[in-house]
């Protein structure tokens, strides 16, 4: 939109989303705090250990056995989600100032919206990897006592590059699920409830 | 929030009561509002941006330039059963570099309309134009442009990110603007030499003072040459002295960069910088006077 004014001729712009400018904003967010982030990163590393010990040891007979296995994941997973969300609805809440004033400077909801999901998925990114090391540990040490040195043929170390794919897949998209609730929050205030520190 | 509530509330009762006087005060104490034709009222429903061009500025006195013009602007916040009125039938009319000082007392408005010509908050009725552009007919994205590019915000608390170090806080709304970093970087370091951090620039607000960290704010509000600067109570939470030194940094930079600069303040400092002051009580602008009939002013505000 052009306006002519008397003087000046101006033109209403769009900003556009800068995704290298949403990154560091939600690592230096993650580094400042770095320990609450590490005992997130800690339940999603705990969580997707479990994940890739399940999908590498030898597969149970016993179908209720296995359904048993399943359903602890599953809960596993969800308290997982749980604890994530929290994580993020303290970090939205503890920035509400903060989110009001980047808005008052032209942030655009989307960039809001953005960080805290990207400071989120990268919580589980780094967690899953975690996770992924740590199963892998734990299927060698248990088959190592259980099966010897004939643990191979025994356990399921096949398709790691797949397995590998969906423990990471899930580990990020439980973290970046659980963190768009806060994060849409964040990214609708307004800018002046933002500032006076409400919801 | 309760206690802001309370403030409402009490001055919405007293409003009720003198509404015919103070609404006939305001309009005699409004010459500008005469001097320019009302704005066409934009078609209800349509703000697409497009739409949004009202040609309405041939009608304007093509003299000065209306950096801000609020019509008739009212606020209403509903609290339970009781409707208050923050704001009754505001229009004031500011020009290109002018610096204009908002003064009342708590509860009477001033942080209200401050923030509805920030662009902040939408008012119930009434039209905002911000460099002749009317607000309401902006969307989201447009309107964060608005902040962005047009509105440097400077606030009583500095609001400063914390975590950031001063030249990255001076930056960040040059980045939001599209401006290349090392750009970006450049021109903060030039203004924060310009307020007089120039060694400072790498500190983070923990490191600063306060009268410091409201010279960041200031180089952020001023870092996307912007047309309007608000200013809420910038000198609240400093000593005299520091105060009386951001109030002569922030009249330097009005008359540098040609910025209009509108300020909501208790601060009796203020007055004697400023080229208007604007009154406001009970949600209505009560008097606009001049610098220099401000002495009078200040006599007749003590007497009352």
């Amino acid at each position: 939109m052009i306006r002519k004014t008397s003087q000046a001729e101006w033109e209403i712009g769009e900003l556009a989303l800068k995704p290298g400018l949403v990154l560091s904003m939600a690592f230096s967010s993650l580094k400042i705090r770095l320990t609450r982030t590490f005992l997130t990163v800690l339940t999603i590393t705990t969580a997707s250990g479990f994940m890739m010990y399940l999908l590498t040891m030898p597969r149970s007979d016993d179908p209720v056995d296995r359904d048993g296995w399943l359903l602890m994941l599953g809960l596993c997973l969800l308290v997982c989600a749980a604890g994530v969300m929290n994580t993020m609805l303290m970090s939205v809440a503890q920035r509400y100032r903060e989110i009001g004033t980047m808005k008052c400077l032209g942030a655009l909801d989307s960039f809001v919206l953005f960080s805290v999901i990207a400071e989120s998925a990268i919580i589980g990114a780094v967690g899953s990897i975690a996770g992924i090391i740590l199963g892998l540990l734990i299927t060698t040490l248990i088959g190592a006592a259980e099966y010897g040195s004939g643990m191979f043929s025994y356990l399921r170390f096949d398709g790691m590059t797949v397995k590998i794919l969906i423990v990471i897949c899930v580990g990020m998209s439980l973290t970046a699920m659980g963190a768009s609730i806060p994060a849409w929050i964040a990214s609708k205030m307004p800018p002046m409830d933002a500032m006076r520190g409400e919801k | 929030m309760s206690s802001k509530k309370k403030k409402h509330k009490r001055h919405g009762k007293q409003q009720t009561r003198a509404h015919a006087p103070a609404a006939k005060i305001n309009q005699a104490l409004q010459p500008e509002k005469a001097k320019n034709p009302p704005a066409r009222q934009p078609a209800a429903g349509n703000r697409s941006a497009a739409a949004a061009r009202i040609d309405w500025f041939s009608n304007l006195n093509q003299e000065t330039e209306h950096t801000v013009m609020t019509r008739n602007v009212s606020k209403i916040y509903h609290l339970g059963e009781e409707t208050v009125h923050a704001l009754d039938d505001v229009s004031v009319t500011i020009d290109r570099g002018e610096y204009i000082s908002i003064m009342g007392p708590s509860g009477s408005g001033k942080t209200t309309l401050f923030n509805i010509v920030g662009a902040l908050l939408k008012p119930n009725e009434g039209n905002v134009f911000i460099d002749e552009v009317d607000v309401a007919q902006l969307d989201a994205n447009e309107l964060a442009w608005l902040r962005c590019r047009k509105i440097g915000y400077i606030f009583q608390s500095y609001n400063i990110v914390k975590v950031f170090t001063a030249l990255e806080n001076v930056t960040l709304p040059m980045l939001f603007a599209g401006v290349p970093p090392d750009e970006a970087q450049d021109r903060a370091i030039n203004i924060l030499e310009r307020v007089g951090l120039g060694d400072r620039i790498l500190h983070t607000p923990k490191e600063l003072s306060g009268g410091q960290q409201q010279r960041v704010a200031i180089a952020r509000a001023f870092a996307n040459r912007p047309a309007i600067i608000l200013a809420d109570e910038p000198t609240a939470n400093l000593d005299l002295h520091t105060g009386e030194e951001i109030i002569h940094l922030m009249k330097e930079m009005n008359r540098e960069q040609g910025v209009t600069v509108i300020c909501a303040t208790h601060d009796h400092k203020m007055l004697d910088i400023s080229d208007r002051i604007i009154w406001m009580e009970d949600g209505r602008v009560k008097k606009i006077a001049n610098r220099d009939e401000v002495k009078i002013d200040i006599a007749e505000m003590r007497e009352k």
